[in-house]
């Protein structure tokens, strides 16, 4: 099958998606909200530690709100994405995987169309937190440009996550069991990670798994174009590292959709 | 060869509109741009969604939904469409509707249609060509007429009025044995039963031989064996015991509910 056929299949695998997220308004509210009540409810509650100026040097910065804007903002990213693998659970149990398993299409296109639609969708969540933390005062220190670079760095974390879970999703069979490998998954990742503390205030044996942690090179990036500049080798350490993780979860995504059996 | 398949499993999607889903058969089926409009008129015109078509499938009654899932797999033009049990679990006005549909696109359309069903009274109105397979063997393939007649003909049931005279009834007999439509006559108290090789002409001749007698029939029933009584005839009488997947269940029951015209 040539390429061509492939772009197509992806194209219209990514519009079904787009369609579908457009007609959830509900679904897109609450993916907004929920990431609001973080920055409210935790903005607010830590307010008044970097009253304390040694915990305003490990944050990097003197105001909470603004340490935590990039945090909820990968954080929205990691959770749209890595939940968004069970629409091929749904699919198959409505019927419509085999409608595109037996289209002339590359069965790759199917997880690729899904993983371009969550990443645009990520992207459209993440710039309403970004309209929502520069509201509540967190303005982005790089400016607009700094804002589309993090916004494509959210869209790639959020690929990575995806990725991950429709590799789970071609196997699992039930939305409980893919929640509770996610939950399982997650739940460490998030606490291990740069996104709502600073591993500055980790001890040393945390701090070393938040190195291996995926979310800390995503979070580094973002925090710093919101708070700190354009620190060129953060972003750039942090764009290659997600960029080799991608490819070679893409790669992993590949064979088991053109390789193994998805029903 | 060009295919079309609907599978037994409603493969439309509830949250998109009827246009949109085939808009996206179209597309994962690579038309051309400009004959996809003219293509989907002609399909939505056949199975009668014109109306709707701007509506959201969750609104639509489930033979509306059977009937969007059948123009689904018609878009592309194949030669062949194969369509698995399409009736399956589907009420008796549902199900007349569906058969007008199919019927009209072997008429209209020219189209070979190979349907698979577990319904015998489907396959012999829809049918010009029945075959039956058991597990996998192709038992028998031809007309269902030749099929019925096949297995042996029908069975002609009569009695005589009570005044009727036992010796011109016994001659009757006589006479009707040496015919050569009739295989066997035997009696059950006052019925006769007689056993014809000759299905659809031995009601006429039946009757051409009494007329020459001075005999009144109380009562004549034509009993003809069914597509029923050929299946279990080549496939024995025993009950099937096959293996389905948890998966196939889950699947099977949503699609249950959706042809129902639930969400």
């Amino acid at each position: 099958m040539d390429l061509n056929y492939g772009l197509r299949g992806t194209y219209y695998v990514f519009w079904r998606e787009m369609k579908r997220f457009s007609s959830q308004r509900l679904r897109i509210m609450m993916s907004v909200v929920q990431p609001v009540v973080w920055l409210v409810l935790m903005g607010n509650m830590m307010t008044r530690l970097t009253d304390n100026p040694f915990t305003a040097e490990m944050l990097g910065v003197d105001n909470y709100l603004a340490f935590m804007v990039p945090g909820v903002m990968i954080m929205t990213s990691l959770f749209s994405g890595v939940y968004g693998g069970i629409s091929i659970i749904w699919d198959r149990r409505l019927g419509f995987l085999i409608k595109l398993l037996s289209a002339p299409i590359p069965r790759y296109s199917i997880a690729l169309g899904k993983m371009s639609a969550l990443v645009i969708q990520t992207m459209i969540q993440v710039s309403i937190i970004a309209l929502l933390g520069s509201i509540m005062g967190v303005l982005f220190i790089t400016g607009p440009g700094g804002i589309i670079v993090a916004l494509l760095f959210c869209g790639l974390f959020s690929a990575i996550m995806s990725s991950i879970s429709l590799f789970l999703s071609a196997s699992v069979k039930t939305p409980e069991t893919l929640f509770a490998i996610i939950n399982f998954l997650t739940m460490p990742l998030v606490f291990t990670s740069n996104a709502l503390f600073p591993t500055g205030a980790m001890p040393s044996w945390i701090q070393l798994i938040s190195r291996f942690n995926p979310i800390t090179y995503a979070v580094a990036p973002v925090r710093a174009l919101v708070t700190g500049g354009w620190e060129f080798d953060v972003i750039v350490s942090g764009a290659a590292i997600l960029l080799l993780m991608l490819l070679f979860l893409q790669g992993v995504v590949y064979y088991r959709f053109e390789k193994g059996s998805l029903l | 060869m060009n295919l079309g398949y609907v599978s037994q499993d409603l493969a439309i999607d509830d949250e998109l509109t009827g246009l949109d889903n085939l808009w996206l058969q179209a597309g994962l089926y690579h038309m051309d741009r400009s004959i996809r409009k003219k293509r989907i008129d002609e399909v939505l015109e056949l199975v009668g969604l014109r109306e709707r078509a701007a509506d959201r499938v969750d609104t639509y009654s489930g033979g509306m939904r059977k009937r969007l899932d059948i123009a689904c797999g018609l878009i592309h033009r194949p030669g062949i469409l194969f369509l698995d049990e399409p009736t399956l679990g589907l009420d008796i006005q549902t199900r007349h509707e569906i058969w007008h549909y199919v019927n009209r696109l072997r008429e209209e359309v020219k189209m070979t249609i190979l349907l698979t069903t577990h319904y015998m009274d489907e396959a012999d109105t829809l049918c010009r060509r029945a075959a039956i397979i058991d597990r996998g063997e192709l038992k028998a393939i031809d007309t269902p007429a030749r099929l019925k007649q096949n297995i042996g003909g029908g069975v002609v049931v009569f009695k005589f009025t009570d005044d009727a005279d036992p010796h011109l009834v016994e001659k009757a007999l006589e006479v009707l044995r040496e015919k050569e439509f009739v295989k066997e006559i035997s009696s059950n108290s006052d019925d006769y039963i007689l056993l014809t090789n000759d299905n659809e002409e031995a009601l006429p001749k039946f009757f051409a031989v009494l007329e020459r007698f001075p005999l009144r029939l109380q009562k004549v029933t034509l009993k003809m064996p069914s597509l029923d009584d050929v299946f279990l005839y080549h496939t024995g009488e025993q009950l099937r015991e096959g293996s389905v997947s948890k998966e196939q269940i889950a699947r099977s029951r949503t699609s249950m509910h959706r042809l129902r015209g639930q969400r």
